[in-house]
């Protein structure tokens, strides 16, 4: 059993809570588990989100899971075509290239790519064309079924970026910051998937090109190495991942904050910054302290 | 030397293994959306490689690898397996490629899933020209990228100019309409090169009476019946 901090007159709750007052969020929730003490830590983490590209993961995690299968195989190839289908009523729509992460792929439409590629430039550059090829091929019920057998109950994937259609009618993929740090966690223990996957899935992960929230939070002269997913949508701005630190094990740290209005990059990376630097400075102390 | 048609043996597929014939289902009758029968093609192209499709020019300008194109939905035998097999018509089908690209004097791109594919492919539910190589998606002309209403039929009246009968579907998001390419066809176009002989449609229908060899020697086509529809 894992030691949970007391969440009263804790300094750690009380810093976040302060970085979430300055930053004037509507709500903030961490989710931590560090490996090396042993300790698990959360603040409103059960509260459900709206993924934003946070739900990339979970898009990635079923691909790996049909691989594994042999559903797909990696190598497969893909068509890649900005045409989908809304998952509320089979309206065609399609994606812009100047509001994605990654407009290169644009380049390729019409032409294929393998199912490898498009996971990695789903993850490293975010891309939305990538995120809704994949799932348009998975297939919306697979991933719900991987990620219900794989006992990830915080994560819910019901429609492809940018699904205007659904959207209105409310339905949105959501996230709880337990969801995704059980996620990292089974992951990392190859709970969810076989440990040739997992490294692959973390090798794309260690590529994120993203890297203004939880890795900013912490110090260069780390060493950290840092798997992670990052989203970001109009109120909400999440990033989760694991952090990788010379000779200690690793902690697993999700931070979702969401905001009354409309805005992205700029303070709000800075505020998930702040909290992770607060996470990695709390476990710098509680390491030293208990190897004295 | 760049390598023809001429360079590629024709076969009948009636006469292929079992395991290609469940594939390509030659001249199986195949319903199309509106439930008219057409009958699958049964002379096709044996291609040997994919670096022989890269190289085979059939025409100046349309190598056959572009018009063989398919993702993995296309049954793993023919995706990664060679010998693949194309339907004759492909070479007609490159020809009013090639007039089209002449006339608007720019390259024109065909989408993967867009040329040949087989009656097993994922996206064959009905019957396509697709199937007998006889259609072809255009996803871009030169910088142009073919997915507005205005560009759409701008490309398929000037297909239409070069060959009335050809069928190009309708802007729009339905069934049976295009929003991100001209798709373009010729029909249910059944080619029969020179030297292939009809008979022996009855292995179809388990009689092994049929003399036919497999594999036909190379020949210019002797005749090519279009429907289009």
């Amino acid at each position: 059993m894992p030691a949970t901090l007391p969440a009263k007159n804790f300094p750690l709750l009380d810093q976040i809570r302060e970085i979430g007052r300055q930053a004037r969020v509507s709500a903030l929730a961490v989710a931590l588990y560090d490996y090396a003490l042993d300790l698990r830590f959360s603040v409103q983490a059960s509260r459900v989100f709206h993924a934003a590209s946070t739900i990339k993961l979970a898009i990635l995690f079923a691909l790996y899971r049909a691989a594994e299968t042999e559903r797909v195989r990696l190598t497969d190839r893909l068509h890649v075509r900005n045409r989908f289908r809304s998952q509320a009523d089979g309206s065609t729509f399609f994606l812009q290239a100047d509001r994605d992460g990654d407009p290169d792929l644009y380049k390729r439409v019409g032409r294929t790519a393998t199912l490898q590629e498009l996971a990695e430039t789903m993850i490293v550059r975010s891309s939305n064309l990538a995120t809704n090829l994949l799932l348009d091929h998975l297939e919306v019920p697979f991933v719900t079924e991987m990620l219900a057998a794989a006992g990830l109950e915080g994560l819910r994937c019901v429609r492809g970026v940018e699904d205007e259609a659904a959207f209105a009618r409310g339905m949105n993929n959501s996230v709880t910051a337990d969801g995704l740090l059980e996620f990292f966690r089974r992951v990392h223990e190859s709970r969810a998937l076989g440990a040739e996957n997992r490294d692959r899935l973390f090798d794309i992960l260690f590529q994120q090109r993203f890297n203004a929230m939880l890795p900013a939070g912490i110090p260069d002269s780390a060493k950290a190495r840092v798997a992670h997913k990052t989203g970001e949508i109009s109120t909400v701005t999440h990033d989760a991942g694991m952090v990788f630190l010379p000779g200690r094990a690793p902690y697993a740290l999700v931070i979702l904050t969401e905001y009354p209005s409309a805005g992205t990059g700029g303070a709000r990376n800075k505020t998930v910054a702040a909290v992770s630097a607060a996470v990695y400075e709390f476990l710098q102390a509680a390491g030293s302290a208990a190897t004295s | 030397m760049n390598q023809t048609t001429r360079d590629l043996p024709v076969v009948d597929a009636l006469r292929l293994p079992e395991e290609i014939r469940a594939l390509l289902r030659p001249d199986e009758l195949l319903a199309d959306r509106a439930g008219r029968q057409h009958r699958l093609p049964r002379f096709f192209y044996e291609v040997r490689s994919w670096s022989q499709a890269k190289e085979l020019l059939l025409t100046p300008h349309v190598r056959l690898s572009e018009l063989l194109i398919v993702d993995s939905r296309e049954a793993p035998r023919l995706l990664e397996d060679f010998p693949h097999y194309v339907p004759c018509a492909v070479s007609l089908l490159a020809r009013i490629i090639e007039d089209l690209r002449a006339k608007v004097g720019a390259p024109v791109f065909v989408a993967a899933n867009g040329g040949y594919r087989s009656p097993a492919h994922r996206l064959s539910v009905h019957a396509s020209p697709h199937l007998w190589a006889a259609a072809a998606d255009i996803y871009r002309v030169g910088d142009t990228w073919l997915n507005t209403q205005s560009s759409v039929e701008k490309y398929g009246t000037l297909a239409r100019e070069l060959l009335p009968d050809v069928n190009v579907l309708p802007f729009g998001h339905q069934p049976g309409e295009t929003d991100d390419h001209l798709h373009l066809a010729l029909g249910y176009l059944r080619a029969v090169p020179a030297g292939c002989d009809e008979r022996g449609s009855e292995l179809n229908s388990g009689n092994p009476g049929a003399t036919l060899p497999a594999l036909l020697a190379p020949s210019p086509f002797e005749s090519a019946s279009a429907q289009t529809s």
